[in-house]
């Protein structure tokens, strides 16, 4: 869906980006983290044209992005930035239209549109069509940028840390509805961000990028268990991959159908991560949570051992 | 209904300046308290409207002439291919407002002769400053994130000047154009020093011949036109709905 080939971006002497290759499936959630200063954000840009790349190829859907006119590139791919850039001289409703109206679609099909996408994001038509952007709290700016990102239906969606100004609660809120709706859109997407945490939750594929270089890629997991290097290992948290891989782990992966012994008093879902399932037995010094499916009944069991992968349960 | 209402107050000043330039011949009695001794103590070289007309009209072509030059020298230099001039520009302009327009009428004439012309050009000159810092502020101030997220979602040049920088810096350049023209009503007083005929003359008129009377009504009818002009001003409707 998009590739970039041997991609380099000088600023006069200086290498933002270095002879980096990357192809991102078309589906695909592709995470670029970095510290900053790493070419992250000038490596996003460059794909819908707003900077332009030095030397290299960059191809969407097989054809070069020089190849089109570069507003036309731009709306047919979505962007959505920190800052959200929300126009404070337009309405949530309007602001949302921005880029379907400049395709010139039919009103009624704009308004209809519109009218889809709040509903998608979880912003009450009555309440927010009319609201001008400084009347929104950070979250439901954000939103309104990721609604007006989306508004054209492109295939491709650019965000540029979206969540990086907004509280952690609100910000995890996101991340969450973000992964729920890239499963049901398969946009092919690709977020910038410098916060691991979030890069986890959110990667299928997992960019860490040094000095304008790619130091690694990969599936998170990949990358937690085989750091290619220092750097990376200690960005992705050194000694506390531990957690931060338990975090990616659902509970039904590690365990055990129900003995024949009593139930554990804690429960614990099977969807829950082993790090919530961790957390809860540290809280409540247990060694053993029974497991439950989402309408509460008994599925299995967890031990400690099972949790911390001892092979054997003896 | 609140549409008339914010209209009230320049509606007041407009009447009481159109009271003024049509009745003053009402306040004889007045006048000639003031100037006892004066065999005439009103104006009567030409009728207060028309030296009201063809004041307005010389205000009016020079700040529609200002507005143009400042309002596109603005924009020019803030698009990415005049931005190197941005500097000069605001320096010129800058430049035009501490030149007296007195000194610029002084040079004006021996090009341009006497009459309206070179009043123009001196008004011009003097209410470019306004207009052209008002209009680099208003769309230097936009917030880069505004600007970014347009050019991203693939609005052209052309429509992110007309549908987000201007409306946005609206509210700031039309604060320049009101400081610059309610400046140039008075300003243009002096146009009357040079043979432009306006309601500058009866002041100066007033001046050379000792007569107060007639400097009072001049200045009383700038004062009220430029309260006027300024009122209405104020009321424009803000675009953006803010």
């Amino acid at each position: 869906m998009i590739d970039l080939i041997h991609v380099t971006k000088h600023f006069g002497d200086a290498v933002a980006v270095d002879d980096i290759s990357l192809s991102v499936a078309r589906g695909e959630l592709c995470v670029l983290v970095g510290t900053s200063g790493c070419g992250k954000s000038t490596t996003l840009r460059m794909i819908n044209r707003l900077i332009e790349h030095s030397e290299g190829e960059i191809h969407i859907d097989g054809q070069q992005i020089r190849e089109f006119r570069e507003e036309s590139l731009r709306r047919r791919m979505g962007y959505a930035i920190q800052s959200t850039g929300l126009f404070p001289h337009w309405t949530v409703a309007r602001n949302i239209g921005l880029v379907p109206r400049l395709l010139k679609w039919p009103a009624a099909r704009i308004q209809a549109r519109v009218e889809e996408l709040m509903a998608l994001l979880g912003l009450d038509l009555e309440e927010f069509a009319d609201k001008y952007p400084h009347q929104l709290s950070g979250g439901q700016a954000q939103r309104v940028g990721v609604a007006r990102a989306l508004a054209a239906d492109p295939d491709i969606l650019l965000m540029d840390e979206p969540f990086g100004a907004l509280d952690p609660l609100t910000r995890e809120g996101l991340q969450e509805e973000l992964r729920e709706l890239q499963g049901r859109l398969e946009k092919t997407i690709v977020f910038v961000t410098h916060d691991m945490d979030e890069a986890l939750r959110l990667a299928d594929h997992l960019v860490v990028m040094h000095q304008g270089r790619i130091k690694q890629q990969g599936r998170p997991l990949e990358l937690l268990r085989e750091p290619a290097d220092a750097f990376v290992e200690s960005l992705l948290g050194g000694e506390g991959r531990g957690l931060k891989e338990a975090a990616l782990l659902p509970v039904s992966q590690r365990m055990l159908p129900l003995g024949p012994r009593l139930l554990a008093r804690e429960r614990i879902g099977q969807q829950a991560s082993l790090r919530e399932a961790l957390s809860l037995m540290l809280w409540r010094h247990a060694e053993r949570l029974t497991v439950v499916d989402d309408d509460d009944l008994p599925v299995g069991e967890l031990s400690l051992r099972r949790l911390v992968g001892v092979r054997s349960d003896d | 209904m609140t549409e008339c209402r914010r209209l009230v107050v320049p509606l007041c000043w407009l009447s009481l300046l159109l009271a003024a330039t049509l009745g003053m011949g009402q306040l004889e009695g007045l006048f000639r308290v003031i100037e006892p001794d004066s065999r005439q103590v009103i104006y009567d070289r030409a009728g207060f409207l028309t030296l009201l007309g063809r004041h307005l009209s010389v205000v009016g072509v020079a700040a529609v002439l200002a507005i143009l030059i400042g309002v596109g020298a603005a924009i020019a230099v803030t698009r990415e291919r005049g931005r190197d001039f941005l500097p000069l520009v605001s320096q010129l302009a800058s430049m035009g407002q501490t030149f007296p327009p007195v000194a610029v009428l002084a040079l004006a004439v021996p090009v341009l002769g006497f009459g309206t012309l070179p009043i123009i050009v001196a008004l011009l000159l003097y209410g470019l400053l306004p207009i052209v810092r008002n209009t680099l502020a208003g769309i230097l101030g936009i917030e880069a994130s505004v600007r970014e997220a347009a050019r991203g979602m693939g609005m052209s040049s052309g429509q992110i000047l007309r549908q987000v920088e201007l409306p946005l810096a609206a509210p700031v350049i039309l604060a320049g154009i009101r400081t610059s023209v309610t400046i140039n009503i008075a300003t243009a007083a002096i146009g009357a020093t040079v043979g432009a005929s306006n309601l500058g003359d009866p002041i100066i008129s007033g001046i050379v011949n000792g007569n107060t009377a007639y400097v009072i009504q001049g200045a009383l009818l700038i004062g009220l036109l430029a309260i006027s002009v300024d009122s209405l001003f104020s009321r424009l409707p803000s675009p953006g709905g803010r």
